[in-house]
């Protein structure tokens, strides 16, 4: 199982598809929540304000992209939409392989079906780590610099905040990859698994549980509270909502953060299982 | 080294892939594994490599069950076209099957010799042509020093050089006990390497043997006139049982080749013009296409 471990981060850390993923990612993070938001806040557009509360300015928004918040600014935008990025990366590193044909290769080494798979989910247990710890000392760096070009307080969250949240968005991550995995394992290939992962991760469920709502208000969302990307965000939401002053900008959480790590490890649980049964049971016939 | 009892793949839309096949591949012998396309022979030999699951019977597999570490721990494969990571160069996809393996990656360089592949090693992959992709895939297969070889059609794509080249390969690599397991459907190239062949026609075995067994024992064939006369002669020096008229008024007559100058002697001793005499083999090809009624390969 060691040898298959590390037969996987020799391929991973020399596959630049993933890498790309990863770093396209951080830059999107620091591009757009620190670069971009950071120039609107600090030089607000004429008309901005109009429908913020009387005398203030998007101003009042930069306290958001201060280190003291940048556990909460880096969890609420970048935990949904960086699994986008974790589930390719999750489909990448098993889809290809069908695609290759490398599974034959990899099937008739030493090791069995099972001690490969364990050693591709370590594997890409380690990229997903990395991409999260270089997302929040990207966005980390990028706060501080803000904080220090408007002369703000440049202090940072507590260590056991910030060890949550990477804990915190390790699991959403964590989550996206083993869903990309087990949805290009159930394809054996790659095209369709991102084509399907992508619809589901950016339309499927908060499409139609966002119409549902409209009609069935609490009763859908006591159904939608057993669905992955809800308890992603319930989980976001633990973290609390960063105080404007005069804004109120966060709800309340559906459901805890307790219900949301364990929804999702429930999830990645049963992908895992999915992934080696259906693994195990297959023929190899590519 | 190899063995199957009742090996059987049936696939769901009702086609017998293999059907009810026992193989016996001996330590150190090259086995030639052949048949026309879409004989039964890939699928064998996934089944052997444990990639594959049969529907029913069993195998085994340098003693163990097809698939399992022990396994395959003693066994190199090529199953179709060798399948390698494209951004990774010839050496470093070695080095990760070396990994893999659990071997030492000192290996890697002592294979990538023995196929000729050493000024290339570092190229990517993707850059290779078909012949080093293959060499690549034979190196891949002996990094593990295997007691058992099993190549799929190891030589398919490649061009009449590249096709030698790989066919000495094999030729020298199953040279002392290892043991080669080698499918096509390439009758002069199987009848080039191996020194048993197994021949398999719709998923079932129909022959096997050494390749002389299968060619039968040679004849002696004679064409003289007048036929009627020579035919006496014939029946008297090899026994009327064993010479057969061909259609083409030919004689075809099983008898020890070391006789043929006194079966010459005889006939023109008797007035008889003997316009042709000569040993008549059957070619593996002739074999083959009455084994499988297919001219596949040819």
């Amino acid at each position: 199982m060691l040898a298959a471990f590390r037969g996987e981060l020799f391929k991973v850390a020399r596959r630049p598809a993933v890498w790309v993923c990863v770093v396209a990612l951080i830059l999107l993070a620091v591009a757009f929540s620190y670069v971009l938001l950071g120039l609107v806040y600090s030089h607000p557009p004429k008309g901005s304000n109009q429908n913020l509360p009387p005398g203030t300015t998007l101003s009042i928004f930069l306290v958001t992209l201060y280190p003291i918040n940048f556990v909460k600014e880096t969890l609420s935008t970048w935990a949904g939409l960086g699994g986008v990025f974790a589930l390719i990366i999750g489909v990448l590193v098993q889809g290809s392989e069908f695609g290759w044909g490398t599974v034959k290769t990899l099937y008739t080494q030493r090791s069995g079906r099972l001690a490969m798979l364990t050693g591709k989910l370590g594997a890409l247990a380690v990229v997903v780590l990395l991409m999260v710890v270089g997302l929040f000392l990207a966005t980390g760096a990028a706060s501080l610099v803000v904080a220090s070009l408007e002369g703000a307080d440049t202090s940072f969250p507590p260590a056991d905040v910030i060890a949550k949240g990477l804990a915190a968005c390790f699991l959403i991550y964590a989550f996206w990859a083993v869903f990309g995995v087990v949805l290009a394992t159930l394809f054996r290939q790659s095209a369709m698994a991102i084509g399907l992962g992508l619809a589901y991760a950016l339309v499927f469920e908060n499409l139609v549980f966002g119409l549902l709502s409209l009609i069935g208000g609490n009763t859908i969302n006591q159904i939608h509270q057993w669905f992955p990307i809800a308890n992603g965000g319930y989980l976001v939401e633990s973290f609390g909502a960063v105080r404007v002053r005069g804004i109120n900008t966060g709800a309340t959480p559906f459901a805890d953060a307790t219900h949301a790590v364990t929804l999702l490890l429930v999830y990645v649980t049963a992908f895992i299982v999915l992934s080696a049964w259906m693994l195990r049971t297959r023929d190899v016939t590519s | 080294m190899v063995e199957t009892r009742g090996l059987t793949k049936h696939y769901g839309n009702g086609i017998v892939a293999v059907d009810n096949l026992n193989l016996v591949v001996r330590r150190g012998e090259v086995y030639g594994f052949l048949g026309p396309n879409g004989a039964g022979k890939t699928t064998t030999l996934r089944m052997l490599l444990g990639l594959i699951r049969p529907t029913s019977g069993s195998a085994t597999v340098v003693g163990g069950a097809p698939g399992s570490p022990a396994s395959l721990a003693k066994v190199g494969a090529i199953v179709e076209t060798p399948a390698f990571y494209p951004y990774l160069s010839g050496l470093d996809n070695l080095r990760l099957l070396a990994t893999y393996c659990g071997v030492p990656v000192e290996r890697v360089g002592a294979a990538l010799d023995q196929v000729e592949l050493t000024p290339r090693a570092r190229h990517k992959f993707s850059t290779y042509s078909m012949g080093m992709k293959q060499r690549l895939g034979i190196a891949a297969a002996l990094i593990k020093q295997p007691d058992l070889l099993i190549l799929d059609e190891p030589t398919n794509g490649l061009d009449p050089q590249g096709m030698a080249d790989v066919r000495n390969l094999i030729i020298e690599l199953g040279r002392g006990d290892r043991t080669v397991l080698v499918s096509s459907h390439l009758l002069g190239e199987v009848e080039l390497m191996c020194t048993r062949i197994g021949v398999i026609r719709k998923g079932k075995l129909v022959a096997e043997g050494t390749i002389d067994d299968l060619r039968g024992a040679a004849t002696l064939k004679v064409r003289a006139t007048p036929a009627d006369k020579a035919l006496d002669v014939l029946e008297r020096d090899a026994g009327a049982g064993n010479v057969g008229v061909q259609d083409d008024g030919s004689f075809s007559i099983k008898v020890d080749l070391e006789r043929t100058a006194e079966i010459n002697e005889h006939l023109v001793k008797a007035g008889i013009a003997v316009t042709e005499l000569r040993p008549d083999e059957r070619s593996l090809t002739d074999v083959f296409m009455e084994l499988t009624g297919t001219e596949g390969g040819l």
